[in-house]
Order: C-alpha cells, then structure tokens, then sequence
C-alpha cells in the first residue's frame, strides 16, 4: 500500500536580506575574505522547500583586554594569547577555524578598565592586522562610553564593513550616522520582544540607514535560561521577513558564548554538582547544544568562545546545509 | 494627644489637629485641596508644602531636590506636625482656579452631545414628576379614605400601577385635603414596579419640579439642574471631586476606603454634590424643596462610595461589585439635601470595571440602538471601550493611567485656569492657548496631546518618542533625564519653565498604547478590524476639545476616514439626564447593562505584544496609519531638504 504525502511546501512571498561583511582591497578593505549571511527565501534548513543560499557562520569573540572572568574551561585554549587580541584572533582563525572575529571592548567599561577609545581603536587595528576574516565590534555596554569610543573605532575601521553593535531603541543615533559615514553594517539589538524588534530597526531606517545593511540581535538566552522565549521571536521575525514584512526581513545574530560561560551548567565543578558530568566537557556541550537551537530558530551569525564548540557547531552547520561531517 | 493648629497659605485657613497628624491629614481635615496621586504612600512627590515657621518632622525624601528642602519644603503626607506651623500651599499642589473651572467646564459640560443619526427617542416621561389633581370630595357613596381617594385619582392619569406612600405622608393627608379643598399636587416616584407618592402639596405646584443629575467623575464631579416639566438644563456647576486626596486613581481609594472606612470618601463626593447643588440654586430661583429626583452617573466605585457600599471586591479577583443596579434610595439616606423625600437613582453599570457612565454613554449614543457597528471610547483614567450595535455589545476597561487628565506627568495640572490647553507648531514657532487666557501655569491632558503630536509632526521626538536634543535648543538635560521647555520660565505663571519631560511622553505613550490596544483587541476577538467601524466615537468631558487629527497622529485612535469620528462629549451626564427624563430610557439603561459584555483584557493572551507595538508613534506598523505614514514621509523630505 502507498501513503500519499502530501506537499506541505509553502511558497514564501518575500525574501531575507542578504548581508555582506567585510571588504577586501579590491572592495576598499583589507580583509582577505568576506561573509555574506541571510539571502532565506525559507525557514532554517527547509531545503525541501526554498534556497538557504548562505550557511549559518560563526564568530569567535575576542576581547581588547584579558578575559579574567572567563571560566577556565574556556579560558585554557586561549591562555598564551589572552593578553594580545592580535594574537588572539589569529589563534582563533588559524587554529580554530572562526570565519569571523568579534571583538568586544569590554575594556572600556567606565566600571571596569575605562579603557580610552583611542586604546579600543588600536585593539581593533591589531586584530584587523592579525587576521583577514571579516570583523564584529561589539561595545562595552555603557551607551555614553560607546557613543564616545565607536567614533574612533569606526574611522579606524573606515572601509572594512565591519558589522559594529549594538543600537538599540534608547541609542541609535551614534551608531547609524557612523556606519553610514565609514561604511559599516549595524547590529540591531532589542530585548526578546518581537515589537521592539522593529521598532528599532524603523528608528534606524527613519534616520535614514539602509535595511540591507542591518542584522537583528533578538538578545540571546543561554539553553535552560529563556532559550525558548527567544527561539519563538526569533521563529516570529523570520516568518514574518519571509510573509513580507520588510522591517524584520534581516539576518539573525546570536551572541552564545557569552551567554552559556555565565551560568551555572557550564562552569560549576563536578565535586559542586556531583553527577553533572566533568565541567570540561560539560561547558563546551552547553554552548554547542545552545548554538545548534539557535541555528534551527534561524540563526545566520553565532558568537561563541570554546573552540569545542565551534567545531560541534561548524559540523552541525555542514551537516544541516546537506554536506557531510 | 495635645492639639496643635495649623495654617495653610495663602487662604489662611487654620484647623486644630493632634500631635502626630501629617500634614495632609491636616489639610484634609481643613478642607485644603491638596494635590496626591499615591494616596500619602510618599511615592508621588505631588504634595508639596512649603513649612513657613514651626518645626515639623519630615521623614527623609529622595523627591525634593537640597534646595527645596532648605526653602523649607516637605511632603505633605510624610511630615508629623508637634507643633503651630504655617504652611505654603504652591499653586501646583492646589486646587486653584476652581471657580474658572467650574465655569469652563460647566460650558464644555452644558452642551449636549451633537444627535447622532438613528438616535432612539425615548418619550418624555420622568421618573419623577408632579401631578395636581382636584378631588372629588367624599360623599357618603364615594366613602373612599384619602389615600384610597388620591391613588384612584392618579390611576386616572397614570398607567396603574402598584403603589405606595409613606407613614409621614399619610398623616397630613387629610387635613392637607380639606385645607386646599381637595386640591393637591402628588409628586410621583419610580421604585421599579412601584409608584410611590413622595409628597403631597396643597394645591397646584406642579409647574415646580426639578431634578438634578449628577456625573460623578474620578477627577471631576458634574451637576446639572433639570426642570423636569420641559426637559430643559437650567444650569451646571462643576467643581473637583474632593476624593482626590485619597488618591488619584480608583484603586488607591478603594484602598484607602479598605484601611480606614470608606465614610471619608462618601463625605467628600456628598459633600460635593451639596455645594455645587447649592450654588445653583443661590443663582437660580428654584427652591431646594421643589427638586425630588437626583440620578447619579460615575463608574462603579465612584457609585459604590456615593452610596457607601463596599468596594474591597472591586479590585480583588474575580472582581465582584456589591450591585450593578443599585435601587432608587431616598437621597436624604445618603446626605444629599435636596428635597428629604427625593430619591436618588444611580445609572446601572455593566461590571466592576465598566460602570454606569458606559453604560449612559451607549444610552446616550444610542450604540445599543444602531445597525451600523459603532466603537465608544471613554478617555478618562480607565479608558473604557465598548464596541457593537443593536445586536451585540462587548466592553473592556484599559488601564491608560492619569496621563489624560494631567496627572503624572511634570508640569501637568487639571483643565482649570492657566492650563495649557491647545498647542500649535508653526514656522513661526509654537502657539499656545491656556484656559481663561491666563499666564501658563501648567499643561493639561489635551494641550499634552497636543504638544506631543507637535514634537513628533515637527521631528523633535523619534517614532519611540525619544527627544532628538539636536533638533532644537528648546530641548535641554535635567537631572539627567530630557525635557522639552514649552514655555520659558519668563513666560510662565510661576517664573519656572514649562516643560514636557522624555517620561511624561513615555506617559502619553503608555496611556495612548493601552487605549489602543484595548481597541484593538475588542475588534479582532469579535472578528473586525478598524476599516469596519462605521462609527468611532470618542467621550469624556475631555473629548470636548481633543483634537482628532492629533489623537490619529498619535496613534491613540485609529487611522479611519474623520467623517466617522464623532467627539460626543460627556455621555455619562448626558445619559443619566436621558434617565431621568424617560422611565423607558431608564429601563432601556438596565437593559444596555445587561446585555453588553465585559471582556478583561487581561485574559487576552497577546495583550501585552498588542500593546507593546501601540508604544510606538503612531504604532509599530505603520501600514494601520496610512494617513500618517504619509505626513511623516512628507515632514521628513521637507526636513531633509531644508537641512541641505
């Protein structure tokens, strides 16, 4: 006996944005290779059924000063180059794969190292110098610090499209007139709320910034902490980009690492938690178990830490997109 | 304890109170109107005094600014008075230009909403009237006792009916027959099935009859005079609702009314009542005996308080009010002096939260009447919203906060003298029109309508209503927050600047984006949407002067064609009037309340995604306001343009 199956292919009105990062020489940059990330004419992975032209990358993070308070799980593979982000990077792209480096100056937090932003550009010419992928620069947080630090960051970066974060509703305005004047995309960031999601990007656009050149950050949740919640808005903003909304027809970033090496399942030892399994395979599990949800929620950009990880979700990534291990 | 007086400024008016009292309890007890939003919780920051001499103990405030506190200022309800003092009473924290108001809105109030078409006319027929009847006298075939010999004679005139009379009554009738020579007048009153015989007069007083109604507002109490033999309005009076210092909102009296009794609130709204029903008949020359009827409008709790009834249910789930029909009491019960045997009737309302000022305002509208599916928005604190026609109706209430009325917001006040009334930006710059065209003393709910609309047509404020400081000099930073400066301090009443802060937009947003979502809600759980609204109606002594196009800016009321938009002004009062005036509108009232449906939006599942995409100017999709999709794109190329 046949089983009719029926043809549950849909056949989506609108398009995802796609968006390049990075620019080289010829492109009047310097990197030596570029990304390009969205381009869906379908739900994640539903090759069935439409074209994902561009596979899900990952970013490896990378800080202007040394990460102290990284879990020594994460920290080891990185322990002889935490306090150089050049060589950071490098070990990052040449030893671990990352197809991008995001660079957090997480140094110039007014309640941390209160780096000047001269400082935070020269970490970002280092890294720039060090590696040729296409960069993310993310701020320390603070909006009047990152107002005053991106300024000079931005020039510094003038031309290498790099993709700069993050605006929000309450600061935009910095942002957007920066990377309209330097030539760089944005991150558009919003706090799990579908509506905020576009209200953030139109004030973007209002200001006259273009829609293909900006990527929605949903916030991010660690898996056990709220991943669901964002999965759904994240599920939400795709289907409607896809139905035509053109205010959230964006690629989608997840900022992992720093999320999954802040919680408990990823950094507590096993005498503290006896029959969780060795912390050292535990944390790396997390993230990677995490990036792979949000992979499937429609994530284009995941930003991680734990070389482990990366490779569990870069393989996840090729296997997804149809090739093999 | 020992008493101690205390003196508030500039009227002078001192009152003896205990060791330990605050000072707010004092200005109460004083008859002091002083302004509170939270009740005396010590959040709000709104009852500020100026201590002139004597020592008070003031517990420490982070609302008051170093300077304040060295000029002698505290908080009202966190200061214990120990001894003698004097007090300054600011004209922010005051009632003040209560006189104004009363005039002012005693002419927005008189005028009676425009007649809609297809409005149900109820026929004339109060629920209280006078009937002169002339006896016949007893003859030893027509034995009849007096009251039998009345009651045959009125049944003559009036559909019969069961009747009654009281003790009182019964015993002057018969001297009250044979000294006018079986003439008399019968003041008639409905209790439900029965007519009661109120009163009798010796000989013909009927042309002398007269009721009041009355609208009992959060903010403000409405009164009008009505001559019940021609239906005419006579005159108007209205004055602040003093319950207003046991907090702004509905839910911090029932509060207040849960700790400490609920007399003091009845005491406040009677009393009320009393003095604007007093100086109506000092200008007119009606007699307080001849007026036999008052009917009452207001929310729930207002009604619940009017009446001393227990509200503690109200705001507690499953949010159960004592009655929604009240029956007519005498009006003497509840301290209303009007004749001693009058009765007082209350608008039946439709659920804890949607009261009987909805359910005049559908009376008064005629919603429940039309086939044309009509939307009624009541602005006011609560933001009430019924939608339907005459085959179905379904009512939510929004919690759109005080923004409206001025409350919350820096430099907001009450619609009285020196309120910022209407604001206007042109090339020239801005315009603004106050209340008695008095020096600006502060911004009202439609002057903050309008100047947010204006901020946001001219780019001064973002989609997210965020200030754009290099948009204009106007814009300056204190204490950290952004505010926009309306009217320099030279300009100003008071000689300090008028400003519109980034929180009180935020304000306006919210109250804006639960107003409407609540209407949104209502039509998507039924199955519409806005385009099928033939007629959106808007209520609210506020909705007198709101300016439509601005409310649409906002995207405080939907984008539709205006021809279908109607400011019907204050349909709690006119309602109520419709009442008294018509026992079939009457018991067409009890029907509306009834029949319609309250729907708790809360239990709406995207309740707060519908409302987080309304807190957005004009909204989040732009494609529901197309109109105004396209005015922006218009201000901004001609921003852009005149930038280059």
């Amino acid at each position: 006996m046949t089983v009719e199956i029926p043809d549950v292919k849909k056949n989506w009105p609108h398009t995802i944005n796609a968006v390049t990062i990075g620019a080289t020489s010829a492109e009047g940059g310097t990197r030596t290779s570029t990304v390009t990330i969205g381009g869906e004419t379908t739900l994640p992975f539903y090759h069935f059924e439409g074209t994902m032209p561009n596979k899900p990358v990952v970013a490896m993070e990378v800080w202007d000063i040394p990460a102290e308070d990284w879990p020594d799980t994460v920290r080891e593979p990185f322990a002889d180059v935490l306090a150089d982000p050049g060589a950071w990077a490098k070990a990052c792209v040449e030893t671990f794969g990352a197809e991008l480096i995001c660079l957090r100056l997480k140094g110039c937090d007014p309640n941390g190292a209160d780096r000047s932003p001269d400082e935070a550009a020269a970490a970002a010419k280092q890294v720039a110098e060090a590696v040729g992928v296409p960069l993310i620069v993310w701020g320390c947080g603070n909006d009047d610090k990152d107002n005053e630090v991106f300024p000079v960051v931005a020039e510094a970066l003038s031309g290498e499209n790099c993709l700069l974060g993050t605006i929000t509703e309450d600061n935009y305005k910095t942002l957007t007139a920066l990377g309209t004047a330097y030539g760089h995309k944005l991150i558009a960031e919003s706090p799990v709320d579908i509506n905020m999601a576009k209200q953030v990007n139109i004030l973007a656009l209002d200001v006259g910034f273009p829609s293909e050149n900006i990527v929605i950050y949903p916030s991010t949740g660690a898996l056990g902490y709220g991943l669901e919640y964002v999965y759904s808005i994240m599920e939400r903003l795709r289907i409607a980009g896809l139905k035509g909304d053109k205010v959230v027809a964006m690629p989608m970033l997840c900022d992992i690492g720093i999320e999954v090496w802040s919680i408990k399942e990823a950094k507590a030892p096993e005498d503290e938690v006896p029959g969780w399994g060795d912390v050292k395979a535990r944390g790396p599990m997390w993230e990677a178990s995490t990036a792979t949800a949000y992979l499937l929620a429609g994530a284009d950009v995941l930003i991680m830490r734990h070389p482990e990880a990366v490779r569990i979700t870069k393989e996840t990534i090729s296997r997804l997109m149809g090739g093999g291990a | 304890m020992p008493a101690v007086r205390v003196t508030f400024h500039p009227d002078g008016t001192a009152v003896d109170v205990e060791s330990g009292s605050t000072l707010l309890d004092a200005a109460r007890k004083a008859g002091v109107m002083i302004a509170s939003i939270c009740g005396g919780d010590g959040i709000c920051g709104r009852c500020r005094v100026q201590v002139r001499s004597g020592t008070v103990d003031a517990a420490p405030t982070a609302l008051l600014t170093r300077d304040e506190i060295q000029d002698g200022y505290v908080l009202a309800c966190q200061t214990r008075v120990s001894e003698g003092v004097e007090v300054g009473v600011p004209a922010e924290a005051r009632g003040d230009g209560a006189q104004i108001l009363i005039d002012e809105d005693a002419r927005r109030f008189r005028a009676l909403a425009p007649a809609l078409g297809g409005v149900q006319e109820y026929p004339y027929d109060p629920i209280v009237r006078k009937l002169y009847v002339d006896l016949p006298p007893p003859t030893l075939h027509d034995h009849l006792g007096c009251q039998e010999r009345l009651y045959r004679e009125i049944r003559r005139h009036v559909e019969p009916a069961a009747m009654q009379m009281g003790l009182k009554v019964l015993q002057t009738l018969p001297r009250q027959h044979r000294d006018s020579e079986w003439k008399v007048t019968a003041t008639l009153g409905n209790r439900g099935e029965t007519t009661e015989v109120i009163q009798v007069e010796e000989g013909d007083r009927s042309g002398a009859c007269y009721g009041i109604v009355v609208d009992i507002g959060t903010s403000t109490v409405v009164v009008h005079l009505v001559d019940l033999t021609d239906s005419k309005t006579l005159d108007a009076e209205a004055c602040y609702n003093s319950q207003m210092p046991y907090g702004a909102e509905v839910t911090r009296r029932i509060i207040h009314a849960e700790r400490q009794g609920a007399e003091a609130l009845r005491d406040a709204v009677v009393g009320d009542i009393n003095d604007l029903v007093s100086a109506i008949v000092a200008r007119t020359d009606v007699e307080l005996h001849d007026i036999a009827a008052c009917f009452a409008s207001g929310n729930t709790t207002m009604l619940h308080f009017l009446l001393g009834l227990d509200t503690a249910s109200i705001r507690k789930s499953p949010y159960v009010p004592t009655t929604t029909c009240p029956p007519p009491v005498r009006a003497a019960e509840v301290g209303i002096r009007i004749n001693p045997r009058g009765l007082l009737y209350a608008m039946p309302s439709i659920g804890s939260w949607v009261g009987g000022d909805i359910t005049a305002g559908i009376l008064a509208t005629g919603l429940a009447d039309t086939d044309r599916l009509t939307m009624l928005i009541d602005v006011g604190t609560n933001g009430e919203i019924v939608l339907g026609n005459n085959d179905w109706m379904l009512s939510c209430a929004t919690s759109a906060g005080p923004a409206f009325e001025g409350s919350g917001v820096k430099c907001g006040m009450r619609a009285s003298s020196g309120a910022i009334e209407r604001v206007t930006f042109d090339d020239d710059g801005i315009h603004l029109e106050t209340i008695g065209d008095a020096k600006p003393l502060g911004i009202c709910g439609s002057g903050l309508i309008d100047a947010i609309a204006g901020l946001f047509e001219t780019g001064h404020i973002d989609r997210s209503g965020q200030l754009l400081p290099e948009r204009s000099g106007r814009i300056r930073e204190m204490d950290g927050l952004l505010e926009f400066v309306l009217v320099p301090a030279e300009e100003a009443a008071e000689e300090e600047a008028i400003v519109i802060t980034q929180a009180d937009i935020e304000n306006l947003l919210r109250a804006k984006a639960a107003i409407y979502a609540g209407a949104k809600i209502l039509l998507e759980s039924t199955e519409h949407s806005f385009a099928d609204i033939d007629q959106l109606l808007i209520a609210g002594g506020f909705g007198n002067y709101l300016d439509g196009r601005k409310a649409v800016l906002l995207g405080m009321i939907p984008d539709i064609p205006t021809e279908r938009i109607h400011f019907v002004g204050n349909t709690s009062l006119n309602g109520a009037k419709m009442a008294l005036l018509s026992r079939a509108a009457f018991e067409r009232s009890r029907e509306i309340a009834r029949s319609a449906t309250y729907y708790d939006l809360i239990t709406y599942p995207h309740y707060y995604e519908e409302f987080m995409s309304a807190k957005f100017l004009p909204h989040t999709d732009l494609e529901l306001f197309p109109t105004v999709g396209e005015s922006i794109a218009a201000s901004t190329a001609e921003r852009s343009g005149a930038n280059r």
